[in-house]
């Protein structure tokens, strides 16, 4: 309550420091296209003074919308918008304060680029000089002070997008609105603005909304990140822990690559995947899980590991009549992973990796076809085994057998 | 075969201008192919006609507060029917687009005609319903060619970052959008100039004695001497010239 927005920040960029005010609060925002289904559904986030947070879904998800809302060119049917502390109900975009930068950068097409940078200013009544001295600042910082004077429709992509980067912070907006900033650029422009998107953002120390269907984008930028799927928040948080321990399907699908399956839990305390068993108490979120219970699992491609059968040994913790054992996917037999004999199907070269496609032999699948597994490695020698450690292994959600009629298939 | 089709159809269309060029200088042109002699005395008597010489101005006002009115009524129209989610308008727009084709000016002259000569409405032979009829009929080719400029601009998001950086709607229209359609505006503005100097068929019934138009005032001059009667249309002919050429050099820029 009794902080300012010149609140002291130590450090800004720490992601969730709770303690402190947040530059931009949203409070369980809806809104729906009138004539359509489309909008956003109890939205709740928070960015704090310095922090980048990313908003990140596929197309209709709502993110722009999202951003619209916060900016004010739509009025929410519920909920809060607080920029500052303050409640911004009512008030249209221009008393906002937020500085956007728009996909299409919107520049002024008559003005030159520091005309351009210069205009908030101008409206709010700056005289010509300091006018000219703010956006000249402004311009260096986004290093196209060579450029003031040239007319916009004369720069580049990526230089276009720098002047509209400048003229959204030159008034010192509450917050930075990036809509789709670098998608309109070419593949290597994209990777130099994402670095200077940043550098810039953390140079002013601005709290930031930036929207993006670019899961890559989303985790390299943010500091934190929301991922939206049709109007609902599916996760909003680190992008480590989106990436290792998403709350949901969804997430695990979107924010990188992810092999999921269901799993049953046996009465014999195993899980009963489409490849093999494992031991359901060694795998956190299947431990304790009553027999019958299915379980959505996920483990990403990277964490599984390759090895010929001619290496045993080579895992710490193989067990040791590992020479004489061809039964992979006993459980137990490794007590921090389980191994499993494979075929490889498929086996793309990415350069610094392999993404290899094997199918998993005497996979227990029940007559119907074998699921696959995808991993990626960097090992060039061709492998027989894999081994999944149970670290790797994580449970989506549960279908406890209660309520649902639990056919073990 | 189609070099034939083109020149002949050029000579068609430059004849009569290229006729009524030599007839307006022409001393005298009685029972014989072309004229005979040379004398520029027809373009002095249109000069000094008083009823040509008023025609001249009142043709000249009329077309620039034509040009003011479309300016004024129109680009906040072309803004708001470009801006509206209605598709009720939209169609009202695509309508008003086709108006000019669909819809003789004569049809327009006729209605004007009828409730302008109530008693209710006495205004049938003033200069501002002449003007008004005038805008009536422009504003069609300024809606249509200022609308796709618009488009082209990406109207909605020049005006919403106006707005996010805190300018206030008369600021944005002044510094930012004006300015950018700026070619359009002009180069539809003389579009519309040029029709209303050269407009007949709605002036002819609208127009009162004292503000005739130059077109409603050359018919006349075809019943006298047939000099005179070329040399006035040259000067209609090489006002109308003036502003196509100058719309010509605008447009390719309002693209």
């Amino acid at each position: 309550m009794a902080a300012e927005s010149t609140a002291a920040s130590t450090d800004p960029h720490a992601p969730g420091n709770a303690g402190k005010a947040p530059a931009v609060e949203v409070r369980g925002l809806s809104f729906t296209y009138p004539g359509s289904g489309q909008g956003v559904q109890d939205i709740d986030l928070a960015i704090a003074p310095g922090e980048m947070l990313v908003c990140v879904g596929p197309s209709g998800c709502g993110k722009t919308t999202l951003l619209r809302l916060i900016a004010g060119f739509l009025q929410p049917d519920r909920g809060q918008i607080l920029l500052g502390g303050k409640d911004q109900a009512g008030r249209p975009p221009r008393e906002r304060e937020c500085g956007i930068v728009f996909q299409s950068y919107a520049l002024f097409p008559t003005m030159s680029v520091w005309e351009n940078v210069a205009y908030p200013l101008r409206v709010r009544g700056v005289g010509a000089d300091e006018r000219r001295r703010r956006a000249l600042e402004l311009l260096t910082l986004t290093n196209l002070a060579q450029h003031a004077d040239r007319m916009p429709g004369a720069l580049s992509g990526g230089q276009q997008q720098r002047v509209a980067l400048a003229r959204a912070l030159v008034f010192e907006p509450r917050a930075l609105l990036l809509d789709e900033p670098l998608s309109a650029l070419d593949a290597t422009t994209r990777t130099i603005m994402r670095a200077e998107i940043l550098r810039i953002q953390r140079a002013r120390g601005i709290a930031t909304l930036m929207i993006t269907h670019d899961q890559d984008e989303a985790l390299s930028m943010g500091d934190r990140v929301a991922v939206l799927r049709d109007g609902l928040m599916m996760q909003f948080d680190t992008p480590q822990r989106l990436y290792d321990a998403p709350d949901n399907e969804f997430v695990a699908g979107f924010v990188g690559r992810a092999n999921l399956f269901d799993a049953t839990v046996a009465g014999d305390g195993t899980l009963r995947t489409p490849f093999g068993a494992m031991p359901a108490a060694a795998i956190a979120g299947a431990a304790g899980v009553s027999a019958g219970a299915v379980l959505r699992m996920m483990v990403r491609p990277e964490r599984i590991e390759p090895a010929a059968s001619a290496e045993n040994g080579a895992w710490s913790g193989d067990r040791g009549e590992a020479g004489t054992g061809d039964r992979g996917g006993v459980p137990g037999a490794d007590p921090s992973g389980t191994i499993w004999p494979v075929k490889i199907i498929d086996d793309v070269f990415h350069g610094a990796t392999r993404r290899v496609t094997v199918q998993v032999l005497g996979a227990a699948s029940g007559g119907a076809s074998p699921e696959p597994l995808v991993l990626e490695t960097a090992r060039r020698s061709p492998f027989d085994r894999v081994r999944i450690p149970h670290d790797a292994v994580r449970v989506l959600s549960s279908n406890a057998p209660a309520s649902t009629t639990s056919s073990g298939a | 075969m189609p070099r034939w089709v083109t020149t002949g159809y050029l000579v068609y269309l430059a004849l009569p201008i290229a006729l009524l060029l030599l007839g307006s200088v022409g001393d005298a042109w009685m029972n014989t192919l072309l004229p005979t002699g040379f004398t520029t005395r027809w373009y002095q008597d249109v000069a000094t006609d008083p009823s040509f010489r008023r025609a001249f101005v009142t043709s000249l006002t009329v077309a620039g507060a034509t040009c003011a009115g479309v300016l004024l009524i129109g680009f906040p129209l072309a803004r708001a029917l470009f801006l509206t989610r209605s598709p009720a308008l939209r169609a009202v727009a695509r309508v008003v687009g086709q108006l000019p084709i669909a819809v003789p000016a004569l049809v327009l002259a006729f209605g004007f005609v009828r409730v302008f000569s109530s008693d209710v409405l006495p205004w049938l032979g003033s200069t501002g319903l002449l003007i008004a009829g005038h805008v009536v009929l422009g504003l069609p080719y300024f809606l249509q060619t200022v609308m796709a400029d618009m488009e082209r601009l990406g109207l909605p998001r020049l005006e919403q970052a106006a707005e996010s950086l805190g300018s206030p709607a008369w600021r944005t229209a002044l510094h930012i959008v004006l300015p950018a359609l700026r070619h359009s505006i002009f180069a539809s503005l003389i579009v519309v100039a040029a029709l209303s100097i050269g407009e007949f068929q709605f002036s002819n019934l609208v127009a009162g004695f004292l503000n005739r138009t130059y077109p409603v005032v050359l018919l006349q001059a075809f019943y006298g001497a047939t000099g005179f009667a070329c040399a006035a249309t040259v000067i209609l002919l090489a006002l109308a010239l003036t502003a196509s050429v100058a719309g010509a050099f605008a447009s390719p820029r309002a693209r």
